[in-house]
């Protein structure tokens, strides 16, 4: 079948708009977008520029939108989307360094600042072997876990398209992914940061970011964190509590 | 104008190795340059799905390093290098607590330990995982570590020439995949991570523009030696349709749950290959009766034979294997009603850079390596979990050991004659067209794949090796059109360890483990031996290969006491 793609080609160092131009790419049942931009940059125009990676929906290069949603150009089949016409775009929300390639540092930067990898005061057991943690706790952490930070969420958040300083969804699901690992202790210095004033209390629950590639419910994710802090804020939080239940599970 | 980075140590690969060996140097005190090809939380490592092995003896209390040590040297065939075996499996529990001390979500057992699993021809339970994804989680975990020690890296950065005076290295050269801008990097040594070739397969597990064999060419554009290059193993079940997805895994637990394998007569035929084992026979084993099968003229119209589960309850096939179900889904087949089919397909490279097995040194000063770039390990069948386990011990040992050797040397700084050279390596690229150099990448994996595949003989070898002088001088003459930089680099690198692939290929006249020929089916005990790879010079300059033989040292005490005297099934033991 064949398709026809619309791609705005744009240079950041030279151009104020972006040209439009049409691409027509056989397809089969199989292809995906990443695949029939692979075609159309080996076979028609090298000079296209889009990311790609793993090709496989691991490493989240591939974002873009996608006939107006944002989507992983690598795990997308073209005739999924049931169009002969197909729109590609640039995700949202992020200066366009060129064509369908955006400019991730601040998107990087955000996530630097949740202290993203585990701080933990818990005593490494003597043996020099692993700490506990029970299967539960293990669970509740797994799905945050495997945010590949394509950015597909924070972008089609419209609290961050107005308000770039607004963390996003994607930093606030790594900080949820810390603060629910019951081996981390840092759940506080967290939630001062997700607190602040660019962090949760700007999400308005629109819950556009809930369409995630894996399924991650940031929408909800960002609630629980807001549940915390106010618990915390009145004496209620789990921050002690953590510390004994990983010693209960044994 | 060209921009230059300086570092203490330069590693290159962004894999798990790679990064292991990065924090280990940053931990010395040693200023670190971290650069891949590709997205930096994206190395092939992330595709890893079934575990990293180490002896814990969590859940299977009898088992200990010295047994871990036999199962892998055993099912190596008695190729690998038992110094190096016996170092990982004492070290890998070690590994495991880093990265559970670092945030890994791993599985866990009902008291909150770390849960292990069965995992192919191992005797107990010691396969660590995280859902399929163990891989994947093993990368996050070390790239937040990397980015807590703010560790640069250069990402979709290709190394293209390692930069080399004096009989030691000192830098590398390279470029920007995005805009071909070039670059120089000083730095006092260099650690090789690349991870392997079996992308000179036309069917690999291996994604599009990876696993090339750069490390191993790059090493030896500098002298440095390869071993078991003839070995590589091959999985017995990749896809084979569509050609989009040919290649692409599809897992043993299949067979771990019941999957029974047919030929176009409907024959269950691993009755004549392991009638005992059947199915749950080992890779090899498998491998080489789809292989035949296939070849005898047995398979289907897309050249595979047929997986079939489909005899068990539907719920379960669901429950149990949920990743296969999608993963066929989205190409129209049901698996809990048709069967898949499948055939071998090209999946570790147990060869590659010859390093001493404590220091991960290889023979040129300054130059270490770690992960699947190397050869030592594995010998002719590696264990499934092993190398996840291999890039972590030995990216920490390469890191140290490297970190001990620049405090030890004074830096050689980078002459202009030195980037004259690479510079001019890459002009000459870009001027070969870019479509040209990726046909012949076709041709390459095609040739490769009949003559040194599943199954090779001296005919099959001979002629490919011929095949493959005609590409490379093919490849030599200008093209004219777009260029590729990055095709046209990793088809030469790919050629030279294609080349080096099929000479040891032919030079092991025994079939052992993945190395089968048709012509010598026997495994003679004779070529209990290395074979180990030089690269030199001829009068024209063109880089040589000259083919030699090493034996290979007994294990220890402890671990010859552990060696298995029978054979056992993998039932109930294939996960991945
Ligand atoms: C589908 C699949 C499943 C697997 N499952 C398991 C498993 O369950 N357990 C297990 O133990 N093993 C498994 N393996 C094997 C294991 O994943 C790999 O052997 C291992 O991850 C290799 O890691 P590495 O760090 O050595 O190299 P890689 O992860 O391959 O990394 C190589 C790095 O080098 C970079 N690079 C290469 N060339 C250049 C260049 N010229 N310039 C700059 N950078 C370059 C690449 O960009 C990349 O960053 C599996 C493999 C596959 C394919
Ligand atoms: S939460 Fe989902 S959409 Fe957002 S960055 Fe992570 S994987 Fe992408
Ligand atoms: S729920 Fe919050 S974070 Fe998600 S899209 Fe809405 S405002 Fe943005
Ligand atoms: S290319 Fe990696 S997620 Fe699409």
């Amino acid at each position: 079948m064949k398709v026809t793609f619309r791609v705005p080609r744009f240079d950041a160092a030279t151009d104020f708009t972006a040209k439009y131009q049409i691409y027509h790419v056989e397809v089969t049942p199989y292809t995906t977008i990443l695949d029939a931009l692979n075609i159309i940059k080996e076979e028609q125009d090298s000079t296209l520029a889009f990311r790609r990676g793993s090709q496989s929906g691991i490493d989240g290069s591939c974002g873009m939108m996608v006939n107006g949603r944002n989507r992983l150009a690598s795990t997308t089949r073209v005739m999924g989307l049931n169009a002969t016409e197909i729109a590609l775009g640039p995700l949202p929300g992020f200066p366009v360094i060129r064509d369908l390639v955006v400019d991730f540092d601040s998107f990087f930067a955000k996530d630097a600042v949740m202290l993203p990898y585990l701080v933990t005061d818990i005593a490494k057991p003597e043996d020099g072997k692993e700490r506990l943690q029970s299967p539960k706790d293990a669970n509740r952490i797994a799905l945050a876990a495997t945010c590949n930070q394509c950015g597909c969420c924070t972008s089609a958040c419209p609290v961050h398209w107005s308000n770039g300083e607004y963390y996003g969804p994607s930093a606030l699901t790594r900080a949820y992914r810390f603060v629910e690992d019951s081996r981390d202790t840092a759940i506080k210095a967290r939630l001062e940061i997700v607190g602040s004033e660019t962090g949760v209390w700007r999400c308005h629950t629109i819950f556009n970011c809930s369409e995630c590639p894996k399924s991650i419910p940031n929408g909800e994710n960002i609630q629980a964190l807001k549940r915390k802090i106010m618990l915390n804020k009145i004496g209620l939080g789990r921050i002690e509590v953590k510390v004994a239940r990983t010693e209960a599970t044994v | 104008m060209r921009q230059r980075y300086t570092s203490d140590v330069l590693v290159i690969g962004t894999g798990g190795a790679g990064l292991r060996a990065a924090i280990e140097l940053h931990d010395q005190g040693l200023k670190v340059l971290l650069v891949g090809k590709r997205p930096k939380a994206d190395a092939h490592t992330v595709l890893a799905a079934g575990g990293i092995n180490a002896a814990l003896a969590t859940v299977d209390p009898e088992d200990t390093w010295a047994i871990h040590a036999a199962d892998t040297l055993q099912e190596g065939r008695m190729l690998g290098d038992p110094r190096m075996v016996e170092l990982l499996c004492q070290q890998a529990p070690q590994a495991i607590a880093e990265l559970e001390a670092w945030g890994m979500p791993f599985a866990r057992t009902s008291t909150g330990l770390i849960d292990q699993r069965y995992f192919g021809a191992h005797r107990y339970r010691r396969t660590c995982f995280v859902g399929d994804y163990t891989g994947l989680e093993i990368i996050n975990a070390l790239m937040r570590e990397v980015e807590r020690r703010q560790i640069p890296i250069l990402e979709r950065a290709y190394i293209s020439d390692l930069l080399h005076t004096g009989n030691r290295v000192n830098g590398a050269y390279g470029f920007w995949l995005a805009d071909q801008r070039q670059f120089v990097i000083e730095s006092n040594a260099v650690i090789l991570a690349t991870g392997g070739h079996i992308h000179i397969y036309q069917r690999s597990s291996s994604r599009r523009r990876e696993n090339t064999g750069d490390g191993m060419a790059l090493g030896l554009h500098v002298g440095a030696h390869l071993a078991d290059m003839e070995l590589v193993q091959f999985h017995p079940s990749g896809m084979i349709f569509p050609h989009e997805l040919a290649g692409t895994l599809v897992t043993e637990a299949v067979r771990g749950e019941g999957g029974q394998l047919y030929n176009r007569h409907g024959e269950r035929f691993m009755q004549r290959y392991d009638a005992e084992r059947m199915e749950l026979s080992t890779r090899d084993r498998v491998a080489l009766a789809n292989y035949t099968e296939i070849m005898a003229g047995r398979g289907s119209e897309h050249g595979g034979v047929w997986l079939d589960i489909s005899h068990m309850p539907a719920s379960l096939i669901r429950e149990r294997l949920p990743r296969m179900v999608e993963q066929f889904q989205a190409v129209g087949v049901d698996i809990t009603r048709e069967a898949m089919q499948i055939a071998p397909t090209a999946h570790y490279s147990m060869g590659g850079l010859k390093v001493d097995p404590f220091s991960h040194a290889t023979n040129v000063a300054g130059l270490y390596a770690a992960g699947e770039v190397t050869a030592g390990v594995h010998g002719a069948n590696r264990l499934g979990g092993n190398s996840l386990a291999e890039i972590l011990v030995f990216g920490r040992i390469a890191g140290q050991h490297a970190a001990e050797y620049v405090r030890q040397h004074s830096e050689q700084p980078v002459q202009a004659a030195q980037i004259q050279q690479a510079a001019e390596r890459l002009a000459w690229a870009s001027q070969q067209a870019g479509d040209f150099q990726r046909s012949l990448i076709d041709q390459l994996q095609q040739l490769v794949w009949h003559g040194a595949g599943v199954v090779r003989n001296e005919q099959t070898l001979e002629a490919s090796l011929d095949q493959l002088h005609t590409l490379r001088s093919q490849s030599q003459q200008r093209s004219v059109g777009p260029a590729d930089l990055a095709a046209s680099l990793d088809l030469q690198s790919m050629l030279l360890t294609a080349e080096a692939t099929i000479l040891a290929a032919l030079m092991r006249p025994e079939s052992r483990g993945a190395h089968q020929r048709s012509d010598f089916p026997a495994t003679d005990p004779l070529w209990q031996r290395t074979i180990v790879i030089k690269p030199y010079r001829d009068q024209t300059e063109q880089l040589r290969l000259e083919l030699t033989t090493e034996l290979i040292p007994t294990a220890s005490e402890d671990v010859q006491a552990a060696f298995n005297q029978q054979e056992y099934s993998v039932a109930g033991r294939l996960v991945e």
